[in-house]
Parts: structure tokens; sequence; C-alpha cells
């Protein structure tokens, strides 16, 4: 079982923005917010983003201390074209202890390209000595797989006709850069057919946009150089349409303990204030950040994509296709379907997936966010999750023995996976739907499950939060107003960190959502009067049952172990559900193909043809 | 002569202040330690300390490291007639070193990843079997190609291969959800004893080829006396705990040791039917992996988790810290030299 060092950084990221320089964009009060920003000022806007976070990470060189200074600082002084003497010595001084896998790789591939022209040749063959003493983990999962064969594609490319004995994996140049090849593409194919398998990270986000970065500002093949820059469009328009003022929202494969309350705080987030402006970025910009700051001049945010990250001037659904993670064990199934839906308003939204054991140990599976002025410490979000831990769920996606794993990865970053406290991950016992802005959820824990509780996530910076005789929790968060109805007793337990955690002890159970806009109502009475009187009928035995008229007008009905039904039609997931559907992005299953909308403005990604074809409707 | 003499003496003179059994014969065996000793909080990109992977102790005192940095090494095989050629399990896929381990290369490609077991069949030189989370792999050319072959395995993941080391191309696997054999280099496959959850180990008796033994998650151990045709469970070994893996006595037909999470190591004298508790004197009862030394008749090895590796000399009766300072041992691996 292999997790990694990436979610074990955001304390040091943050430890590290305090002692060191000027961060403006993440110290600073947010500017007054102008959407869209226009076409001719955004790209200097971008530039002077990209400085920042080089100056910053340049700067944290300390010319009277020789040990300051890494990989991060090298990048950044080489993007900057600053001092390629201090570069090349501590490239030569760095080669000598390598270390780290893949997450070593992608940052000595960006120093080598960007160091071609300023490095000393002793630097230079340090860096490739380095890759053929050092053998580097390929990994367990897909991003340690874009990183690890980026690289490889890229250094075999920087250093072709090598024999085997050259390199760490004992093939020759020829034989790396196929063998990269392949995987790459297979990874590109499995994506734009069924789905990627780490959908929607919040951190992990990073770990494929960079490597894509670099094929598009490197690949010398023009075929993969597209294919790299049409997956960073891919990447980054999947994320645009399911971010709320540059937040990640809704259903993640993968989040952090910190992410998953404060919405805003991940890596994700630089992402939205580097290429959308709308957020400010994380503390020391989410840490690898510089890494795409450092061949940021290579990428041109097309204009479809920031529009559609910065337009909520029009609620919309997207419904979505993803795919699990290799599944090893305790399944038939090796990539199962996932089958998401995210509803987005300005001023909320509510994503979530089908639920089940979709991924190891950091899923989301549901939540609602609520946009606030400045996200800074907020925690803007409410959703609710069964505390599961298993050494079945460790051995569906890992191969390691069993019964170590689940208190193994209480000791590799993810400290909450075996608390009954806990609010991330995914549970068997789970199962979601929703339509519009209206979510059903249910559970039906087996007797003898290690926790049989669920876990209501009620934040401190809820306004208001009242319990009402008809059964509804009604809670505002910004200018949300949210309708939570349990299905089954409860009470209240504090949270470390501010907040209430609604702890419901019972196998059957549930929770029936409801979210509107205050600008729906004229009063806050006025809604909850109407949340009561919508149509609700609950029953627990022999299973969890819930038909519900939400305030669009739909009548949900979900009953747990069977497919939903929306107006007594019954959901066929497999047939409605496409890569992409909603007004800004369009994908058919299978299409190898993304359509980007916005307004007069359309991008097509086309896979098949490796096009990538921009239209402006008259 | 003078320098052998001392080398010698230098020699007595670590096993004595290590404490180990000093023995004049020339082990016939290579002993190999597949081990992660990197913290128990490090994770892929962590920048690793110590050297984890293939350890050579080829005189039983002083291990050395062999080859790359690589925590997640399961297992090494060798070709029957050369013991320099080496092949590994690894994350990384299936390695090979032609020259003792000076030089690797990885043998497969980014379509398998993470073997957990290998296999050379010591009757046809050359035909590797590799246990892979998503099938078997098998490879008829030194590892240079491979193609799956795992038709008729319900659930593909495989832990354990072993090939019967009577007949080429006969194999037992252990798989998720079962046990299961070739009689065809893999061609096709059979379930011959299925189990509910997998199948962590499955070893031939170095004395009579006919007898098999297997050891698994929930289902406890299972024996065969014919070659792995027919299986029946080990009623004397509990269910309750998963089993990581077990051993036989090169050195005594009747001696086998189990080991596993909770269970410690267990030492059976008669075969396997009945068990003895071998777990005191070690630190905690998760066991990782126990071993018998060929060479060294009574000797024992044991991985606990977290622990450093521990050594008995009186078949577990007592135990000693032996190296590591906090380890997990993947296998154990004894090599004929010649």
């Amino acid at each position: 079982m292999h997790l990694h060092r990436l979610a074990l950084n955001s304390l040091a990221w943050a430890l590290l923005a305090v002692g060191a320089g000027a961060q403006p964009s993440f110290t600073e009060p947010i500017a007054p917010k102008v959407s869209p920003v226009s076409s001719s000022v955004r790209p200097a806007a971008y530039q002077k983003r990209v400085k920042e976070v080089l100056d910053w990470r340049a700067a944290l060189v300390k010319p009277e201390d020789p040990k300051s200074g890494g990989l991060a600082e090298v990048a950044a002084q080489l993007a900057l074209r600053r001092d390629a003497e201090w570069c090349s010595r501590k490239v030569t001084e760095l080669m000598k202890e390598p270390g780290g896998d893949m997450f070593w790789m992608f940052p000595v591939t960006c120093i080598a390209y960007l160091g071609r022209d300023q490095l000393s040749e002793e630097a230079k063959a340090a860096i490739r000595e380095a890759w053929r003493t050092y053998m580097p983990m390929r990994g367990d999962t897909e991003n340690h797989w874009a990183m690890y064969y980026t690289s490889l594609y890229l250094m075999a490319q920087l250093w072709p006709g090598e024999a085997g004995g050259r390199w760490f994996s004992g093939k020759t140049s020829e034989e790396n850069l196929r063998e990269s090849r392949e995987y790459l593409l297979h990874w590109m194919d499995l994506t734009t057919t069924v789905g990627q398998g780490e959908y929607d990270c919040t951190h992990y986000i990073g770990e494929y946009a960079i490597p894509m970065l670099y094929l598009s500002a490197w690949a010398d093949d023009p075929a993969m150089r597209i294919r790299g820059r049409m997956m960073l469009d891919w990447i980054l328009a999947d994320y645009a349409a399911d971010s709320l003022n540059g937040l990640y929202v809704g259903a993640h494969a993968r989040t952090n303990e910190a992410q998953l309350f404060e919405k805003w705080n991940g890596l994700s987030s630089f992402f939205g204030w580097l290429l959308f402006g709308n957020c400010p970025p994380p503390a020391g910009y989410g840490g690898w950040g510089v890494y795409f700051a450092a061949a940021a001049s290579h990428y041109e945010m097309p204009e479809v994509i920031y529009r559609i990250a910065t337009d909520r001037a029009s609620s919309y659904t997207e419904i979505e296709r993803k795919r699990t993670r290799h599944r090893w064990r305790n399944s038939d199934v090796r990539n199962a379907p996932v089958y998401k839906t995210t509803h987005i308003t300005a001023d909320y939204a509510i994503g979530s997936d089908q639920g089940g054991l979709l991924q190891p140990i950091q899923q989301h599976s549901w939540d609602v966010t609520w946009a606030v002025p400045d996200p800074r410490g907020v925690h803007n979000t409410l959703f609710s999750a069964h505390a599961y831990h298993s050494a079945f769920e460790m051995q569906m996606y890992f191969n390691d023995l069993p019964d170590y794993m689940p208190e193994a990865v209480t000791f590799q970053g993810k400290p909450t996976y075996n608390k009954e406290d806990r609010f991330l991950g995914g549970s068997p016992h789970e199962q979601i739907f929703q339509k519009e802005d209206a979510l059903i959820c249910l559970y039906d824990i087996p007797q003898g499950t290690r926790f049989g509780h669920v876990n209501g996530f009620f934040s401190k910076d809820l306004s208001r939060l009242e319990e009402d005789a008809s059964g509804w929790i009604f809670a505002e968060g910004g200018n949300a107003w949210i309708a939570y109805r349990p299905l089954s007793p409860y009470e209240w337990k504090s949270i470390k960190g501010g907040g209430r955690r609604l702890f419901s002890p019972h196998l059957k159970n549930g929770a029936v959502v409801q979210v509107a806009s205050r600008r729906e109502f004229p009063s806050w009475e006025a809604f909850k009067q109407r949340i009561r009187e919508l149509p609700l009928e609950i029953a627990l035995e022999p299973r969890p049952r819930v038909r519900f008229t939400g305030l669009r007008g739909k009548t949900i009905e979900c009953t747990y172990g069977e497919s939903p039904k929306v107006d007594g039609r019954t959901v066929d997931f497999e047939k409605e559900w496409k890569l992409f559907d909603s007004p800004y992005l369009q994908a058919e299953k299978g299409g190898r193909k993304l359509v980007l909308m916005h307004e007069r403005l359309e991008r097509v990604l086309d896979f098949n043809t490796l096009q990538i074809t921009d239209r402006v409707r008259e | 002569m003078i320098a052998t003499i001392t080398k010698s003496i230098r020699v007595a003179a670590i096993l004595s202040m290590v404490g180990v059994m000093y023995s004049h014969a020339e082990p016939r065996h290579d002993f190999y330690v597949c081990v992660n000793v990197a913290s128990r909080g490090s994770v892929m990109g962590t920048k690793l300390a110590n050297l984890s992977g293939l350890y050579r102790a080829t005189d039983r005192t002083t291990p050395v490291h062999v080859g790359f940095n690589h925590i997640r090494l399961e297992t090494v095989a060798a070709e029957p007639m050369d013991p320099k050629q080496l092949y590994a399990s690894a994350l990384n896929g299936v390695l090979r070193t032609q020259d003792g381990g000076i030089s690797w290369r990885i043998m497969t490609g980014w379509e398998m990843t993470e073997s957990k077991d290998i296999a050379v069949d010591s009757n046809a030189p050359g035909h590797v079997y590799a246990c892979l989370p998503d099938g078997l792999a098998v490879s008829r050319d030194r590892g240079w190609t491979w193609k799956r072959s795992d038709e008729g395995i319900k659930r593909k993941y495989c832990q354990s291969v072993v090939v019967d080391r009577k007949q080429a191309g006969r194999l037992v696997i252990g798989t998720e959800k079962g046990i299961y054999l070739s009689e065809d280099a893999a061609n096709t496959w059979r379930c011959v004893q299925p189990t509910e959850a997998t199948v962590y180990d499955v070893r031939q008796s170095p004395h009579a080829a006919s007898v098999w033994f297997a050891v698994t998650q929930s289902d406890g151990a299972f024996r065969s006396s014919d070659g792995g045709r027919v299986w029946t469970r080990v009623a004397s070994l509990t269910k309750d705990r998963t089993l990581h893996n077990l051993d036989f006595d090169a050195n005594d037909a009747r001696k086998v040791l189990v080991c596993g999470w909770g269970l410690g190591v267990r030492l059976s004298e008669d075969g396997g039917e009945t068990w003895i508790e071998r777990t005191p004197g070690l630190p905690r009862s998760e066991v990782w992996r126990v071993a018998f030394d060929p060479d060294f008749p009574g000797r024992i090895y044991a991985s606990v988790y977290q622990s450093p590796v521990f050594v008995s000399d009186d078949l577990g009766k007592s135990w000693r810290a032996l190296w590591f300072e906090s380890a997990v041992v993947h296998d154990f691996v004894f090599i004929r030299r010649s």
C-alpha cells in the first residue's frame, strides 16, 4: 500500500508560507471581483501571477546559507533565468542524493529542460548520472504513473540513443520512450472514453496538470505535444465546470482532511487563482504549484475554459461519468463506473457520486458548498458520511497483506482513517442520488460493522442552524439556505476546529437535502415553510426508503439497493450518464472527444483526429 | 594463508559477538532477505534514508544490500543452473539481473505492475512465471517477453506461485479465490481448492514432491498429498487469523513453520498435524514471514512487523534480534550456490 507525500505537506507549506517572503495573493485581501476579465488583459494578469509564484519561491534561497534551496528553488530560478551558477552548484549537490520517486522525477525533468541552456555541464552530467543510479518507484496509482511516464518520456527524449546500462530501468532510451508513450496513450484513451480514475481530485489535479503541461511544452513529437495540450485542457475544463469561485466542489475521488472542511485550502485553488484569478492561492502556492508556474509560459488558458470557470450567472447541472481506481480484489469489475452529478449556482453548489467504495481512503461522496466572499479559513460546506474503514476496502485497491493496512494508513498522513469521528471516505453501505439541488443519501449498515453510525458535518461558519419540529434541520451558509432532514435520531457532538457533528448511531439511516438561494424566498420563514410543505415519505424498514418532491418539482424515489426513480421513471445510469453532459461540456462515453461551450465560444478537443478546433458562433 | 586465517578468526569473532552458532561448513545457499526498512510513516515519494530491497547474507552474519533501493521488492528466484541470474518481483514489475545483482533491468512494461511472486521452472530453464495483482504472466525467454496466461481463473489476483520441481510446466498458484493447478505450463487452469479470500502462500515439500501446503487469509491452511490435486483443510490451524506464509524444513520432513497476523509463529514436528507455539520471545505476534535455514539445522528466522529480523537456533524456543531496527520482510529466500 502506497499513499504518497503530497497529502502530508499542507502543514509544511503553511509553515513555510509563514516564514518565507511575500505571497501577496495568499495574504492580502481579495481584490474586488471583476468577471469576466477582458481577454485583452488576462494574459498579462496570468503572467503576473506566474511571476509572483516564481519570485516567492526563488526568494527562499538564502545566499548566506549554502544549505538553503532545493529542487523547487532551482526550478524557480531557472524559470526566471537567474543565477545559473548557483543552480548548477545546487543541482550537482542535490543529484548526489536523489529520492522521492516520481515526485523527484518530474521536478528534475522540469529542471533538466529549463536548464538546457543554463546549467553547467557538470550539473547536467549529475542529472544524467542520477537517472542511471537511482531507481524511482513507478508507483501504484494513476497519478504516480502520469508523473513517472511523462518524466521518463521527456528524459528519454532528452538523451536519445543511449544503452540500457545508462538507465535505472536497464532499458535503452528508445525502449523507455516507447514504453512511456504507450502508457500515456493508454491513460489518455481510458480517460477520454470511460473517464478518469482519480477524478476531480482537489490535490492530485496537480499531478495530472503538471505532467500534461510538460508534454505540451517539451515533447518533440508534435502528436504527443498536442495530446499533452488537449489533456491539460480536458483536466482544467473538468475542474472549471465543477468549481464555484475557484473552489473544487461536489464529489471527489480524493481529497484530504483539511480541504474536506476548508474547501479552498488545497492545490486545486492554486489553479483557480493562477488560471482563472477567482480565488486566493493556498499557502506556498500549494507546494507543487511552482512546477506548473515554471513552465506556465507554455500554456495559454483558452477563453472558453476561463468563462466556464467564472460565469455563474445561470445555474446548471453537470453529469459526469468517471471510473474507479483499479480494483485488485473484492470486485468482479476492474474499473467500475462512477456517476457524478453537480449542480452549481452563483450562491451554492451541491454535488455527489452514487455512493459505495469508489476509491480508497480519501473518497468524498457528496457535499453542499456555499459561496463566500473570502474562503480563507472558512468551512463553507455541509455533508454526511458513514465512518467506514476496513481491510476489505484496503484489499480492494491495494495488494498488501490485509490486517495491518487500516492502521498503517493512519501513520501515512491519513490519521482519521480508523476513527469514529471520521468524515472522509466512502462506504459500501451508502447510496446517493441527486436531482438538481435535491439529494437523498441512504445508509443500510450491516450489524457488526465497526462503526455503525453516520456523521454529518455542520460547519462553524453556518450563520443559522435550527432544528425544526417537523424533523428538518434548517441552515444558512452565505446566501445558501439548506434543508437537511435526517432519517434517524441523532445527537450533536463538537468538532475539533469548530462546528458540530451530527452523530446518528442507527444502522438504517440517511438524509434528504434541499438547497436554495435566499433570493428565491421573501424570508427565512418562507423558505422553511416551503420546505415543510414539500411531499416527503420516509421508511426505514425493511430498507431505507425516501420519496421526496423537491423545490424544482421533481419527485425522487430512492430505496436502498434499488435504482432511484425520478417522476416514476427508473434511472438507468449506464444509459443516461455521458462522460460529460452539461451546458458547458459535452462528451459521449467512448467518444474521445470533448466539446467545450460558453455562449458563442466553442472548442472541440478531438483525440480521434488530434485536432483542437475553436469556433465562434456569429 | 595468513590473510585467510585472519579472516576466519575475524568472522568467528563476529559470529561469536552476535551470538550466531558458528559452523565450519560453508553454507550451500546464499541467503536473500527481501525487506522494507523504511519507517512505517513512509509513503510513495518519501526520501528513504535506509536501503530497502534485496540483501544477501552469504555468511549469515553481514547482510549486504544488492541492487536498487526498493521498498517493495517481494521476492527473488534464480535460474536453476545459474544463481547469478536472478528474477525479482517488485513494485516496478519483474526485474532481472544476470550478474548477481550488479546490474538490473525491468523486464516487464507498463501493463504489468506490482508483481507479487515469481518462480522459475527448474525443468525448463528460462520459463518464468510471475504473479500480478491482475493475473499471471509467463515468459518463455528468460523474461524478455511476457504474456498473460490466466484463462479460467475467476478472480485474477495472484499472490503465490510454485512450479513443481518434478515436472516441467506443472504449477500451483494461490489467488484471491482459491488454489489453482495448471499441468500445461499455465495454458489452462482449474480450481482445486476454492477459498473465501486470498491464498497467501503455497509451498511444495522439499522431501516428498507430492506434499504441498497452502495458507490463506480466512480459510486457515490446506494440505495436499497428491501433488496439489486434492486439498484438505488443516484442522489444527485457525481460520480466525490471516496466515502469511509457511516453510518446510529442508533438513527434516516432519517440520513445518507457519506465521501470521496475531498468530505469531507456530512449529509443527509431525508434518502439520499438531502445532507448537513459538511466539514467546518475539516482541509481538504480528509476524510477517518465517523461514528455516536449510544450511543450519534448527535455525529459523522470523520477521515481526516493524521490528528487527529475529533468529532462533533452537527452533523458536528462544529468539534474538538479528538485523535491522525496524523491518518488514517480504520474503526470506535461499538460493543454492551451484
